[in-house]
C-alpha cells in the first residue's frame, strides 16, 4: 500500500474495491478502455475533500445502476422498490464512505464536507474520468481539483 | 433494550437499525445532533444505546456526544460513533469527547455485533 | 428480511452435522448475512428461498458451500473475548507469582492471520502483573501465506473493525494506506513459524501457555488425540491449554481436567498425569 498526499486513481480505485465488497457484496473492477460505457439519464454523486489538495470526488453512474446500488445496499429483493429520495441517499453514503476511507489513508490533516447527490444527462467524458464496474454496468468516478 | 441512531443517511440508519432491532433493541432515528437531542428529551429514560454518526448537517456528531456529556440524566448512555472519520487523531478526539466506542464505516453487520458485545451490550455471543 | 425459524433450523443442523460448530439461537443474523451473497449468486430474492431450495434439493456441493461459508475461519480480535479476559484476569497473575525467572513461553498453535498471538501480546501488556516480564509467544501455522501476513501485521479497516476496542487500535496500531499495521513494539514480539500439527513437533522448547483454538474440530478423532498427547509433552507441568468453545478433550485425551477460568476454561494436565510427562 503506498502513502499518497493527494487522492489518485489507485488510492479511490482501493477504496471502491472496499465499499463494494463490504457494503454491496459486489466486485468492483477497472472497466476497459475500449469497452462502450454510455449512459442517458443518471445519478452524480459528490462529495468534496479539503486539505494539501483541494477538490471533489464524483460518482456517476446510470440511474438503473443507482437503484441497484442502493438495493444491494439495503440488502432489498429485486422485488422491493425504493423512492427516488433513498436512492440518492444511498449512492450519497456510498461515496461519503469511499471518501473517508480515501481521506484517512492520505498523509496530513484533511476535511471532508457532506455528499450531494443529483440526476444528469449523460455519462461524463471518459478523458476526466476512471471507470470502475458494477456487475456488468460502468460507475464514473472522478476526482477534480477546484478551478485554480 | 433501547438505541437512538443518529446518521443524516437515511440508508444508514436503516442498516445500523435492523443489525439492532435484530440483536434485540428497539430502535429510535434522528437526522442530525440537534435532532437526536430534541429526541433524547421527550423520552421516557434515556436510552441504553445511541450510534453517532460524525459529519451530520445542523449539528455534528462529535458535538452532540459532548452535549450528552454534560447531562447527568443521560450518563448511562452507552455512546458508540459509527463513521467513516478513521484517522487515529479522530478516534482519540471522539473517545476524549466521552464516545464508548468507534466503529469505522465500512463495516459488517458482525463488526457491529462484536463491538456490542465488547460494550456488554448484547445477550448472545456473535461468535461461530 | 430476518431468516425464518425454519430455514435456521435448517442451516444449524447442516453445520451441526458437518462440522460439529453449533450455531446457537441468536445467531439468525450472522447465518443470514453469511448466505445473502450465495442466495443472490444462486439467482434468489433472499436466504429463505435460497435455504428452501437447498433443502429440497439437497445438492452436495450447494450444501458444502454452505457449510464454507458458516465455518470459514474469519478472525476476530480477541476473539471470544473471554479466553483473554481470563488470561488477563486469571492465568496470567497465577503465574505470575510462581516464575521466578520473569519469563513467560507461549505458543499460538494455529495463528491463522496473526490475530490471536498479537491479541496475547496485547493482553500481556495489559497485565499489570506481568509488567517488566519478557514473554516468549510462538505463533505457528501450516500455510506459509498466513505467516507471510501474520509478520507484516497489516490489516484492513474491515479487520481492524472486528472486535478490537477503539482505545485499543489507536494505542498499538499506525495507518498505512487504507490499512492499519500493528507497531513494530508489538510484531518483534512474536516469532512466526511454519508448523504442521499432524507431525511430530520439531524443538521448541516448554510452554506455560498453549493456545489451539478451533482447529482440532478439523480433525478425527486418532488425530485430535494424538495432537493433545503432544501438546502435553511441549507444556511445562503446570501450564495452561486454550481450546475453542466447541472444544473439549474428555473422550479424547483424558490426561487432561477443564478448569474454569473467568466466565471461560483452560484445559490442564491432571496432578496424577504430570510426573509421565516430565
Amino acid at each position: 500500500m503506498t502513502i499518497s498526499s493527494a487522492p489518485d486513481q489507485a488510492l479511490v480505485l482501493a477504496a471502491i474495491e472496499q465499499v463494494w465488497g463490504s457494503m454491496l457484496f459486489a466486485t468492483a473492477e477497472a472497466w476497459p478502455s475500449d469497452r462502450a460505457a454510455d449512459f442517458e439519464t443518471g445519478v452524480q454523486a459528490q462529495i468534496e475533500l479539503r486539505g494539501d489538495w483541494n477538490g471533489r470526488l464524483v460518482l456517476t453512474c446510470d440511474s438503473d445502476v443507482a437503484t441497484q446500488i442502493a438495493g444491494a445496499m439495503l440488502g432489498l429483493g429485486p422485488e422491493e422498490e425504493l423512492p427516488e429520495l433513498d436512492i440518492h441517499d444511498a449512492v450519497g453514503e456510498v461515496l461519503n464512505v469511499v471518501g473517508g476511507s480515501v481521506k484517512g489513508a492520505l498523509v496530513g490533516t484533511w476535511a471532508l464536507g457532506l455528499p450531494g447527490v443529483s440526476e444528469t444527462t449523460g455519462a461524463p467524458a471518459r478523458d476526466e474520468s476512471f471507470v470502475v464496474s458494477w456487475g456488468d454496468a460502468p460507475v464514473y468516478v472522478q476526482i477534480v481539483p477546484d478551478a485554480a | 433494550m433501547r438505541a437512538l441512531i443518529v446518521d443524516d443517511s437515511r440508508a444508514m440508519r436503516r442498516i445500523v437499525g435492523r443489525i439492532l432491532g435484530d440483536a434485540g433493541f428497539e430502535v429510535l432515528e434522528a437526522g442530525d445532533g440537534q435532532e437526536a437531542l430534541t429526541v433524547l428529551e421527550g423520552l421516557d429514560g434515556a436510552p441504553d444505546l445511541a450510534c453517532v454518526d460524525w459529519n451530520m448537517p445542523v449539528m455534528d456528531g462529535l458535538t452532540f456526544i459532548t452535549e450528552v456529556r454534560k447531562r447527568p440524566e443521560w450518563r448511562s448512555i452507552t455512546l458508540m460513533m459509527v463513521t467513516t472519520e478513521s484517522e487515529s487523531d479522530r478516534i482519540v478526539r471522539a473517545l476524549a469527547a466521552g464516545a464508548h466506542e468507534y466503529l469505522i464505516k465500512p463495516f459488517t453487520g458482525e463488526a457491529m455485533l462484536e463491538k456490542l458485545d465488547l460494550l456488554g451490550l448484547l445477550r448472545t455471543s456473535t461468535e461461530v | 428480511m430476518t431468516i425464518s425459524p425454519q430455514a435456521f433450523t435448517f442451516v444449524r443442523e447442516l453445520v451441526r452435522a458437518e462440522s460439529a460448530i453449533v450455531l446457537d439461537t441468536g445467531k439468525e443474523y450472522l447465518v443470514e448475512s453469511r448466505l445473502v451473497p450465495l442466495a443472490r449468486a444462486a439467482g434468489h430474492p433472499d436466504v429463505d428461498a435460497y435455504v428452501a431450495d437447498l433443502s429440497k434439493r439437497r445438492t452436495p456441493a450447494a450444501l458444502k458451500l454452505v457449510v464454507e461459508a458458516l465455518t470459514t475461519n474469519e478472525t476476530s480480535w480477541f476473539r471470544d473475548s473471554d479466553p483473554f479476559t481470563a488470561l488477563r484476569q486469571a492465568v496470567f497473575p497465577a503465574l505470575a507469582k510462581t516464575r521466578t525467572n520473569r519469563t513467560l513461553r507461549i505458543w499460538a498453535g494455529a495463528c491463522s492471520s496473526g490475530q490471536e498471538p498479537y491479541s496475547i501480546i496485547m493482553t500481556a501488556l495489559d497485565t499489570p502483573e506481568l509488567a517488566g516480564w519478557k514473554i516468549e509467544l510462538v505463533a505457528t501455522d501450516l500455510s506459509e501465506e498466513m505467516l507471510t501476513r501474520s509478520r507484516k501485521g497489516e490489516y484492513s479497516q474491515l479487520e481492524v473493525n472486528r472486535g478490537l476496542p477503539a482505545t485499543t487500535l489507536v494505542r498499538h496500531f499506525e495507518r498505512a494506506g487504507l490499512n492499519w499495521r500493528i507497531n513494530q513494539s508489538i510484531r518483534e514480539r512474536v516469532d512466526f513459524r511454519q508448523l504442521n500439527l499432524t507431525r511430530p513437533f520439531p524443538p521448541m522448547g516448554r510452554f506455560d501457555v498453549v493456545f489451539l483454538r478451533n482447529v482440532l474440530i478439523y480433525f478425527d478423532l486418532p488425530t485430535k488425540r494424538d495432537v493433545l498427547k503432544r501438546v502435553r509433552q511441549v507444556m511445562v507441568p503446570d501450564g495452561h491449554l486454550f481450546l475453542g468453545a466447541a472444544e473439549m478433550t474428555m473422550g479424547v485425551d483424558d490426561a487432561w481436567e477443564r478448569v474454569p477460568a473467568g466466565r471461560s476454561s483452560v484445559y490442564r494436565i491432571r496432578e496424577e498425569q504430570r510426573t509421565c510427562v516430565l
